[in-house]
C-alpha cells in the first residue's frame, strides 16, 4: 500500500506542478503585449526520493515558483543605445527647425523672405547699380530697400533662433519632472525588491523597474550599478547619483544668466547632461551648442557688414555734399557695439536715400567712386576672413553637414535599438538553443550586409572615378 | 525583359543603400542576401560595360553618398551589438559550465527511477 500511495503521490504532485506551470504560461500569454514584461519560466524541483526496501524511488517534481527570463547586461546595452537614439532624435528634430531658417542661396540674385544669401548678393549689387547713375533717386531707394530686407531677414532669423532656444529650454525643464518621477519610482521598487526578493528574481517588480529604467534612458543618459540584495543604483553618465538603492535624489532646475541650468543638490550638471544622452541631452546640445554656433555666425555677418558699410559710407560724400565724421557718421545700419547681439539688433537707421555717399570725399556729388568701393565690399574678406557670401554659404554647408551627421547617427542608433530588442525578445524565449539561433541571425545579417556594403562601395567608387583606379575619399 | 538595343537601366543606388540599411536594422538576412546578389550582378554588368554607364551612374553615386555613410554606421553598431551578444553567450555558457550545481533542484540524484 505504501508503494501505491507513493506512486499516487508522485502522480498527483506532477499534476500539481503541471498545473502551476500552466498558470505561469497563461500569465506569459496574458502579458505578451505588456511593455517591459519579461517572460517567466517555472522552476522545477525534484522531490526527495523515498526509500522502500533499501531501494530509492523518485518522488516526482514540484513547481517552486517562476523566474523571469531577463539578461541585465543586454537590457543595459539596450538602455544605453536607447539613450543615444533619443538624444540624436531630439537633436535632429530641433536642428531641422534651425536649418529651415537658413535656406541655401537661391543663386538667382532675387531675395526671398529669409533668404539671407540672396539678400547679401542683392544688397551689394544695389551699390553696383548705383555706380552707373549715382544721383538716381530710385537706385538710392533700392539700396535702402535691399539693406532693409537684409537686416530684417538676419534679425528675424536671430529672433527665431532665440525663440527656438527658449522652446528647448521649456522642453528641457519639463523633462526634469519626468526624471524625478521615474527615479522616485525606481527607488521605491528597489526597496520592495530588496525587502521581498533579495536573493532571486522579483518578477513583476523587476519588470516595472526595468520599464522605468527604459523610460529614464529615453530622457537622460544614465549608468546602472547593481548592488547587494538585488538592489540598483542609478547615476548620470557623469557619475551624479540619482538613485541609491531605496533613496532617490531629485534633479532641480534654476536660471543662470537667463538660461535654465540643472542641479542635483548644489552641483550644476547641465554640461554633463548635454553630453550624456537621452532627450534632455539632445535638447541641451542644440540649445547650448548648435544654436549659439548659428547665432555667432549671424552675429559676425551682421556686425561686419554693418560696420564695414557704415565706415565706408561715412568716408564718402552724400548727395547733399556732406561727408560723415566720427561724431556724425553717415550710418546706413544701426552701428553695433559688440559682435554678440548684432544679428538680433540689425536694422536700417538711414531714412533719407540722399545720405548714401556714392561720391568719394571731396569729389562732386555726381562721382561714383565710393559706391564702387561699397559694391566691391562683396568681394572683400570682411567676415571671418571670407567674403560675406562665402562666409554665409560655408555656415549653411556646415549646418547641413551637422544635420546630415546627426541623421546618420540617429539612423544607426535606431537600427541598433531595433536589433537589440529583437535579440532581447529572442533571449527571453526559453533556452540556449534559441539564443544561439538569434545570434546566428545577427551574425548572418551582419555578414550579408558587409558583403552588400563592399559591393556597393566598389560600384560607387567605379562610378565616381569613371573606372579609374583611384580611391574615393 | 530588356529589349535588344534598349538603354540599360540600373536600379537607383540611393534606394538600394537605404533598403540595405533597413534590412540590416530588422536583421532581415534573406533580404540582405537578395541585395548582395543584386549588387553582385550590377557589379558584373558594370565591369563589362563602357564608361558611358559609369558616367550615368556617377550622379546616383553622389546622391547615395549620405545614405552610404548611414549604412556604414548601421554596420558599425551591428558589429558592436554582435560583440556584445558573443560576450553574453560566452558568459552564459561559462556560467552553465562552471557554476556549482545547486544542492537541491534539478540536479540529478542517485535514484531508482530506472530512467538513468
Amino acid at each position: 500500500m505504501g508503494t501505491i500511495n507513493s506512486a499516487f503521490s508522485i502522480i498527483s504532485g506532477a499534476l500539481d506542478a503541471d498545473q502551476a506551470a500552466l498558470s505561469i504560461v497563461a500569465n506569459n500569454v496574458a502579458n505578451a503585449n505588456t511593455p517591459g514584461y519579461a517572460q517567466e519560466t517555472p522552476n522545477w524541483q525534484e522531490n526527495q526520493p523515498v526509500t522502500i526496501g533499501g531501494v530509492q524511488y523518485g518522488d516526482g517534481v514540484s513547481e517552486t515558483g517562476a523566474t523571469s527570463l531577463r539578461d541585465r547586461v543586454l537590457e543595459q546595452r539596450l538602455d544605453q543605445q536607447q539613450q543615444l537614439a533619443s538624444s540624436s532624435g531630439a537633436r535632429l528634430t530641433a536642428l531641422n527647425s534651425v536649418q529651415a531658417l537658413f535656406p541655401p542661396d537661391s543663386g538667382t540674385g532675387t531675395s526671398a523672405a529669409g533668404d539671407i544669401g540672396s539678400d547679401i548678393t542683392s544688397f551689394f549689387s544695389s551699390f553696383a547699380s548705383l555706380e552707373a547713375d549715382p544721383t538716381n533717386n530710385s537706385l538710392r531707394e533700392e539700396v535702402l530697400s535691399s539693406a532693409t530686407t537684409l537686416a530684417g531677414d538676419i534679425s528675424n532669423a536671430a529672433a527665431s533662433l532665440n525663440q527656438q532656444s527658449s522652446a528647448l529650454d521649456q522642453e528641457a525643464t519639463g523633462v526634469t519632472a519626468q526624471v524625478n518621477s521615474l527615479t522616485t519610482s525606481i527607488a521605491q521598487l528597489n526597496h520592495q525588491i530588496q525587502t521581498t526578493s533579495p536573493d532571486a528574481d522579483a518578477g513583476t517588480l523587476e519588470d516595472q523597474r526595468q520599464q522605468d529604467l527604459s523610460q529614464l534612458s529615453q530622457l537622460i543618459g544614465i549608468n546602472q550599478i547593481t548592488t547587494e540584495n538585488n538592489g540598483l543604483s542609478v547615476t548620470t553618465t557623469s557619475g551624479q547619483t540619482l538613485v541609491s538603492e531605496g533613496t532617490s535624489f531629485q534633479m532641480n532646475s534654476g536660471m543662470v544668466n537667463g538660461v535654465t541650468h540643472f542641479f542635483v543638490g548644489n552641483n550644476d550638471i547641465t554640461s554633463q547632461l548635454a553630453a550624456g544622452g537621452g532627450e534632455l541631452g539632445g535638447y541641451l546640445t542644440v540649445r547650448d551648442q548648435d544654436i549659439p554656433s548659428a547665432m555667432n555666425a549671424l552675429d559676425q555677418i551682421a556686425y561686419n557688414i554693418s560696420t564695414q558699410v557704415n565706415t565706408q559710407n561715412s568716408a564718402g560724400t552724400d548727395l547733399s555734399g556732406i561727408t560723415g565724421t566720427a561724431t556724425n557718421p553717415l550710418n546706413i545700419f544701426a552701428q553695433p557695439a559688440t559682435v554678440a547681439g548684432s544679428a538680433v539688433a540689425m536694422s536700417v537707421v538711414m531714412t533719407d536715400p540722399n545720405q548714401i555717399a556714392a561720391a568719394a570725399a571731396g569729389a562732386g556729388t555726381g562721382d561714383n567712386s565710393n559706391a564702387t568701393i561699397m559694391a566691391n565690399l562683396a568681394n572683400q574678406t570682411i567676415v571671418g576672413g571670407q567674403t560675406p557670401t562665402d562666409f554665409y554659404s560655408n555656415f549653411v554647408s556646415t549646418l547641413g553637414a551637422t544635420v546630415s551627421g546627426v541623421q546618420n547617427e540617429n539612423t544607426a542608433q535606431n537600427a541598433s535599438v531595433t536589433q537589440l530588442q529583437t535579440q532581447n525578445d529572442a533571449l527571453s524565449s526559453v533556452n540556449l538553443n534559441d539564443e544561439a539561433s538569434a545570434m546566428s541571425t545577427l551574425q548572418s545579417s551582419y555578414q550579408a550586409a558587409s558583403q552588400v556594403f563592399g559591393l556597393l562601395n566598389t560600384i560607387m567608387e567605379s562610378a565616381l572615378n569613371l573606372g579609374q583606379e583611384t580611391t574615393v575619399t | 525583359m530588356q529589349e535588344f538595343g534598349a538603354r540599360r537601366e540600373f536600379p537607383e543606388l540611393k534606394q538600394l543603400v537605404a533598403e540595405a540599411s533597413r534590412a540590416l536594422a530588422l536583421l532581415d538576412t534573406s533580404r540582405l542576401e537578395e541585395l548582395a546578389l543584386s549588387c553582385q550582378a550590377l557589379n558584373q554588368d558594370l565591369s563589362t560595360s563602357g564608361t558611358e554607364d559609369l558616367t550615368r551612374l556617377a550622379p546616383q553615386a553622389r546622391e547615395a553618398a549620405a545614405d552610404m555613410a548611414a549604412f556604414a554606421r548601421v554596420l558599425d553598431v551591428t558589429r558592436d551589438n554582435l560583440h556584445v551578444m558573443h560576450r553574453l553567450r560566452e558568459l552564459r555558457m561559462g556560467r552553465l559550465e562552471y557554476a556549482e550545481r545547486p544542492a537541491s533542484g534539478w540536479a540529478p540524484q542517485k535514484s531508482g527511477h530506472g530512467d538513468n
